[in-house]
Parts: C-alpha cells; sequence; structure tokens
C-alpha cells in the first residue's frame, strides 16, 4: 500500500439487483489532498463512496482504506457525511454531534465538550441543548457535518455535502473543508454542482455510468478542451471571414471558436491582412464546467451505444 | 376538487395495494396455518399434561380391599371427574407396614402422595400433615365409600358405621413435591414467556427509527452491524430489566404482605424448585436474559427487513403465535424428565430452550444441562445476532455476496444508491 495515498482503489464492481451501478472504478487519492468525485444523477458516486468506506461490499474489486483492506478497521480515523442526512430528531445538539464521536472512538466526555465549542464557534451557541427537531434542515445538516469532524479523524469522507445548504452556508463548508486540509485532514467529497470541485480540489474523478471518465488534477481536465477564442471586428464581412474556423459562432457581436491548432499567430495575420480591423481578441481556458460537460456528454453517448454494440455481437 | 369518498379511494387503493404487494404480507396470510398448528399442539400437550397429572397414593393391603378401594374410587370419579380422587396403585405389603410407607413416600418414582394400609376397618393413612385438606380428605371419602358398598352389598355382615381413618404423620412425600415442582416449573416457564412476550416484540420495530430517519448509514459507516444489533438488544434488555425489577418489587412486596394477612399458624405449602432457590433464582434472570436475547435478534432480523410500519404491522400477529408455539413446544418438558421426541426437541430447539430449560430447573435438580443449555443458548444468541445483521446487510444495505449462510430473501424494496 502507498502511504501517499488516503484512499485507494482498483477495479471496484458494484450491481444491484442485476442492474450495474458500478463498473471498474479506479481512484487514487493522495493523503492530504482535496479530491472531488464529480458526476451527473446516478453516475455512481454514492455507491462509490459507500464501498470505500465499507458501508457496502464491492462485487468485484479491492480498495484500501488509509492503508486499511477492511474499512471498518480505519473507522476511527474517518468521518462519513452521507448523502441522505439522518439524526435522532429527540437527541440535544451536543449530545448528537458526541454521539457520532462516540461511534467512532471519541470518548464521550470528551465529545460533548468539541461538541460545545463547534457550535459556539460556529455561532450555534443556543441550541447546544436543543433537540434536533427544533432546528431548520440547514442546521441540523450543520450539526451532522460537526459530528463528522468532532473526533478529529485523518479521512473526510462527505456524500453530496453542499446540497440543502443556502449560499452562506456554502461558503462556510468550503471554508471549512480547506481548513481542514490546511490541518493536514485528507477530504474527499462528491457533488454534482461543478464549482465546488474547481474552487476547492486538487485533484478529481468524473464518473459517469458507473466508471471514472477522468482522473487527474483540475487544470488537467481543463486543458482536455482547446481554449477559447473571442473576437469582436469593425468590418462585419470581408476576406478576413475566411481565415474562421468553420466551429465559429457569433453572439452578441462577438465570434467564438476554438483556438485553431496552428496557433493564434497565423488566424491573427490572416485577420490582419483580410482588414477584419480587430477591436477585441482574447484567448480563454475553458472551465471545468465545460469540461464536466464534454466528459460526461461523451460517456452519455458511449453509454447509449453500448446496448446496441451488445445486441450487435 | 375530489370528493370526500373520491379521496378516500385514493388512499384506501395506496394502503390496499402497499400492503398487499409487499412481502410481509405472505406471513400474514400464513397466519392460520400457525393458529391450526398452535391448536394441535396445544391439544396435543394439554392431553399428555392431563395424562401425567394427578396424585397417586399407593395401597399396601390385600388384593381384595385393593380392589374394593380402586371401585369405590371409580365409583366416585365417574360421579365427579377422574382427577378428582388420586389414582390408586397396589403394592404388596411389607411386614414393617409403617417402614413401608415411609420408603414408599421417599422414592421419587412414582411419587406418591401418600399410602394407605391396614383394612377397611382399620383404615390407617400415611402422609404429611398438609394432605389432610387434600389427597387425604379425598381417600377418606374413598374409604368411606368401600365401606358404604361392603354394607350394601352385605359381604361385611354389619350394618354400616364410617371406620375413621387412623393418620399416620410422616415427612413430606415425593409425590407431593413433584407436583409443587411442577407448579414451580410452570410458573418459572410462563414468567419468561409472558416478560419476553411483553418486551421482545418491541425489537421488532427497533431499527425502523434508525431505517427512516436515515441514521442506519451513519451507523453502518462506523461500527460492524453485529455492534448495532447486540447494542439494540442490550439496551432493551436493560429496559426490560428495569420493568422486570420494578414490577418484581411490587409483586414481592404484595406476597409479603399477603404473608402478614394469614391466620395465625397456618403452615405455607413447601413451594420450592427441584434445584433449589438459590441457584433457580440465578438461573431464572440468565434463561429470561437468554430468551430474550434469542427472540430479540430474530425479531430484529426480521423487523429490519421491513421497510415500514404498515410492513411492521403485517408481522406482529405471526410473530406472537410464533412465541406461543414456542412455549407450547416448551410446555411438553413438564413432567418429562428430559425423554420423549418433543420434550427432547424442546430443549434443544435454541428459541424453545430456555423456556424448556427453566421449567426444567423447577422439575429436576440436575445442574450440569443447564450449564450445557446456557453455553449453547449463547451461541445461537450469537449466530442469530451474525444472520440477522447480514440479512440486513445484504438485503437493506444492499451488501456483500451470496453468502451460503444468509438466503435470498428480503420482505420490501429498499433504495439504492
Amino acid at each position: 500500500m502507498d502511504a501517499a495515498l488516503a484512499i485507494e482503489a482498483s477495479g471496484l464492481f458494484k450491481s444491484f439487483d442485476g442492474k450495474e451501478a458500478v463498473r471498474g472504478i479506479d481512484i487514487a487519492v493522495p493523503t492530504g489532498s482535496i479530491y472531488g468525485i464529480l458526476g451527473p444523477n446516478g453516475a455512481g458516486k454514492t455507491t462509490t463512496l459507500r464501498m470505500l468506506l465499507g458501508i457496502i461490499e464491492p462485487d468485484r474489486g479491492r480498495r484500501t482504506l488509509l492503508g486499511r483492506e477492511r474499512p471498518l478497521e480505519a473507522a476511527t480515523q474517518v468521518g462519513y457525511l452521507p448523502e441522505e442526512r439522518g439524526l435522532y430528531p429527540a437527541m440535544k445538539c451536543r449530545e448528537a454531534v458526541a454521539f457520532m464521536g462516540a461511534l467512532r472512538g471519541l470518548p464521550i466526555d470528551v465529545g460533548r465538550k468539541r461538541a460545545e465549542i463547534l457550535l459556539r464557534d460556529n455561532g450555534l451557541g443556543d441550541y447546544v441543548d436543543k433537540p434536533i427537531k427544533s432546528l431548520s434542515k440547514g442546521m441540523a445538516q450543520t450539526i451532522q457535518l460537526f459530528g463528522t469532524i468532532v473526533h478529529q479523524p485523518k479521512l473526510i469522507v462527505l456524500d453530496e455535502p453542499f446540497s440543502g445548504l443556502d449560499a452562506i452556508n456554502q461558503g462556510r463548508l468550503e471554508q471549512m473543508i480547506r481548513e481542514e486540509a490546511a490541518a493536514g485532514t485528507t477530504v474527499i467529497f462528491s457533488t454534482h454542482v461543478i464549482h465546488h470541485a474547481e474552487r476547492l480540489c486538487e485533484r478529481i474523478a468524473i464518473i459517469a455510468g458507473g466508471r471514472v471518465r477522468f482522473e487527474g488534477e483540475v487544470s488537467e481536465a481543463r486543458d482536455r478542451l482547446p481554449p477559447q477564442v473571442r473576437l469582436r471586428t469593425r468590418a462585419a464581412d470581408g476576406r478576413w471571414r475566411t481565415a474562421l474556423p468553420h466551429d465559429a459562432a457569433m453572439t452578441d457581436g462577438i465570434w467564438h471558436f476554438q483556438l485553431p491548432t496552428g496557433g493564434i499567430e497565423p488566424l491573427l495575420k490572416a485577420l490582419i491582412d483580410g482588414g477584419a480591423g480587430i477591436e477585441e481578441l482574447s484567448i480563454e481556458r475553458r472551465g471545468l464546467h465545460d469540461a464536466f460537460v464534454q466528459i460526461a456528454g461523451e460517456a452519455a453517448a458511449q453509454q447509449m451505444a453500448e446496448p446496441e454494440l451488445e445486441a450487435a455481437e | 376538487m375530489m370528493s370526500v369518498m373520491q379521496a378516500s379511494w385514493v388512499i384506501a387503493r395506496r394502503d390496499f395495494m402497499a400492503t398487499v404487494y409487499s412481502r410481509s404480507f405472505i406471513f400474514f396470510m400464513l397466519t392460520p396455518l400457525l393458529v391450526v398448528g398452535f391448536s394441535i399442539l396445544t391439544a396435543f400437550v394439554g392431553s399428555r399434561a392431563a395424562s401425567d397429572q394427578g396424585p397417586v397414593v399407593a395401597m399396601t393391603v390385600d388384593t381384595q380391599t385393593g380392589a374394593a378401594l380402586m371401585k369405590a374410587r371409580d365409583h366416585l370419579a365417574s360421579r365427579t371427574n377422574q382427577r378428582a380422587f388420586p389414582r390408586l396403585t397396589l403394592v404388596p405389603p411389607a411386614e414393617d407396614l409403617p417402614a413401608q410407607a415411609r420408603a414408599l413416600i421417599a422414592e421419587d418414582e412414582p411419587g406418591y402422595s401418600a399410602v394407605f394400609s391396614g383394612t377397611l376397618d382399620q383404615p390407617v393413612l400415611h402422609g404429611p400433615q398438609r394432605i389432610d385438606e387434600s389427597v387425604g380428605g379425598r381417600m377418606t371419602l374413598i374409604i368411606e365409600q368401600a365401606q358404604r358398598e361392603r354394607a350394601l352389598s352385605g359381604t361385611g355382615g354389619a350394618p354400616f358405621r364410617a371406620a375413621a381413618v387412623q393418620r399416620d404423620i410422616t415427612t413430606e412425600a415425593a409425590g407431593n413435591l413433584r407436583d409443587v415442582r411442577l407448579g414451580v416449573a410452570r410458573f418459572g416457564q410462563f414468567i419468561v414467556f409472558f416478560f419476553t412476550l411483553l418486551l421482545a416484540t418491541m425489537l421488532l420495530s427497533n431499527l425502523i427509527e434508525e431505517k427512516s430517519n436515515k441514521v442506519i448509514e451513519v451507523l453502518a459507516a462506523s461500527v460492524p452491524l453485529d455492534s448495532v444489533f447486540f447494542g439494540k438488544l442490550l439496551a432493551m434488555l436493560g429496559v426490560s430489566l428495569i420493568g422486570i425489577a420494578l414490577w418484581g418489587g411490587m409483586f414481592a412486596l404484595a406476597t409479603l404482605f399477603s404473608i402478614q394477612l394469614l391466620p395465625e399458624g397456618y403452615e405455607l405449602p413447601p413451594i420450592s424448585p427441584a434445584i433449589g432457590w438459590p441457584i433457580y433464582s440465578l438461573l431464572l434472570p440468565i434463561y429470561y436474559t437468554m430468551n430474550y436475547m434469542l427472540m430479540g435478534a430474530l425479531f430484529m432480523g426480521i423487523g429490519g427487513q421491513a421497510n415500514s410500519v404498515r410492513e411492521m404491522q403485517s408481522l406482529n400477529m405471526p410473530v406472537t403465535f410464533l412465541q406461543m408455539g414456542v412455549l407450547v413446544l416448551a410446555m411438553t418438558v413438564i413432567g418429562s424428565s428430559m425423554s420423549g421426541l418433543m420434550p427432547m426437541i424442546a430443549y434443544i430447539f435454541p428459541f424453545s430452550s430456555p423456556l424448556a430449560m427453566i421449567a426444567e430447573a423447577g422439575q429436576s435438580a440436575e445442574l450440569w444441562p443447564h450449564l450445557l443449555a446456557i453455553a449453547w443458548q449463547a451461541f445461537w444468541v450469537f449466530l442469530t445476532i451474525r444472520i440477522s445483521a447480514a440479512l440486513f446487510r445484504k438485503t437493506v444495505l444492499k451488501s456483500g455476496g451470496s453468502s451460503p449462510l444468509i438466503p435470498r430473501f428480503k420482505l420490501g424494496r429498499s433504495k439504492t444508491a
């Protein structure tokens, strides 16, 4: 096992009622990093996380969690926020956080003290002795998040942590994730909202149709798409138009097209020679969102083609 | 806007379909079979118990006197019922009748309640003081009936005059002790069954909370599911023991108060389990715990498969009958002394074993079977928890490959990732 990896998984397969939900997932999460698992709804993100944590066993493949092949053996060093949040409604906030810590081996008294500190530091001091059922959904989710980190785990696994939170709480959560990572904790989270991953993650895996379609740094994902050129000209028409690529499209008087493979210089010369009268020209790097849409779109197309291929075989 | 009837129909249709199409409904539909099976078993056990019970009196008399007493006994019994009068057994008389009587009374088998000796003119009844109002009284009636019949037939030559029965007071008879012990066996069995029935059924719906509020996901990621099951069982056992301590304490106080109200000099019957009160007092909570844990683990495993309160409700009745079936099976051991097919099944079958063994403690002084039984039951508690947890993991959490221990079985549809 590689000590530099907090999570390592290879060839994970899982079927439910004969339908494959995950079809050969390979993931390597570096220790101390913030790692995002991205994918559209139903891509297999939650199933992957549940397999990594040992909640469900894979049909095939192997995984290690903090070096342990049996994830429960590392449970005291792991914090997990499930997609479907779960708390006992009658439990008081402090007790709920302490209980979740106790499940991970934290002495209950220590858990209570830490819970109180977490609640007070995050503006929830008035709710320390209030039952969970008296909280709003967002507040309850925050309590569960505190329960996920109260035992100061080495690895935090968050399944769709931003769903159900307002913008302010989403910002707080992002801040908390950064702080945990800065303290050396490995954070892995799943999301289908790309902006969070783009802001937070060093590495990502894009899952679609139960397979990893991309695994690497965020910049690598972006680099899969050629840069986009924005061009505004004084001349509406002329010889310069022949220099534009076939995929060039105009929106609100601005031309958009992919940077030609030959680079910007030949295009620039042709535009000047053709009398375009360049008012504005910029080269924009594509965002993760675009990369995600393209990768997930390709996966969807491939998935749709697969049954036809199988039928043909 | 829909009318009330239309809306009611929509609700009724959904509820009906949800119930009928749930897999637990199969168990609900099978309940009549359980009722029939239960009735047959009850009848079997009842007839068996009836044939076993009733005091026995030995007659160390000549055959003529013995025949006269038996005839008188049958005559009286035919006018009342067979169990109203003690059964009579003829034993050849020895030279020293009082010594023979004491020896017979001390014998465990067949367990005589009293011994009759002498003649119809000079009847002697050997036995402890306290039988005077029970077996002794009935024997006096039989003797008088025999005397009356002899007088009416004229074979005695003398007019009828009831001869007083002479009493020879002995120590407690083995037969009476056996009756007391059978009573203790029944009582212990009933107590364990009653509290388990009352409290273990709660475990059926114990996992519904975690499933409905999704806490189960957090639990499953943090600790082994076996721990979740075992922890819940222990918690509910603790709750039940608190309840039992409270109710038991109140019962003990009420008993002590009742004893104070007894008339002075009243002698209480020597109620004692065969194994003795100290060990019995230890075994009673142990067997209750075992019974509770076994039934609780089973019910939690069954209940864990249900996805809704509706499915749980459908399971309640068959589960109650299941418990009653187990009780009826365990009842077969009363008076059996570790023999017979059904009693042996009751001792060995893990879910009836605690009930059977607490009855055994009431009627037999042997200690080693209890040590063996407790180890056997503890093993099954462990195994039932493992199977229940594995079944839950497989069918509810949708985890794991196929296992020979875990059948492909589920009650309802569960949500997948």
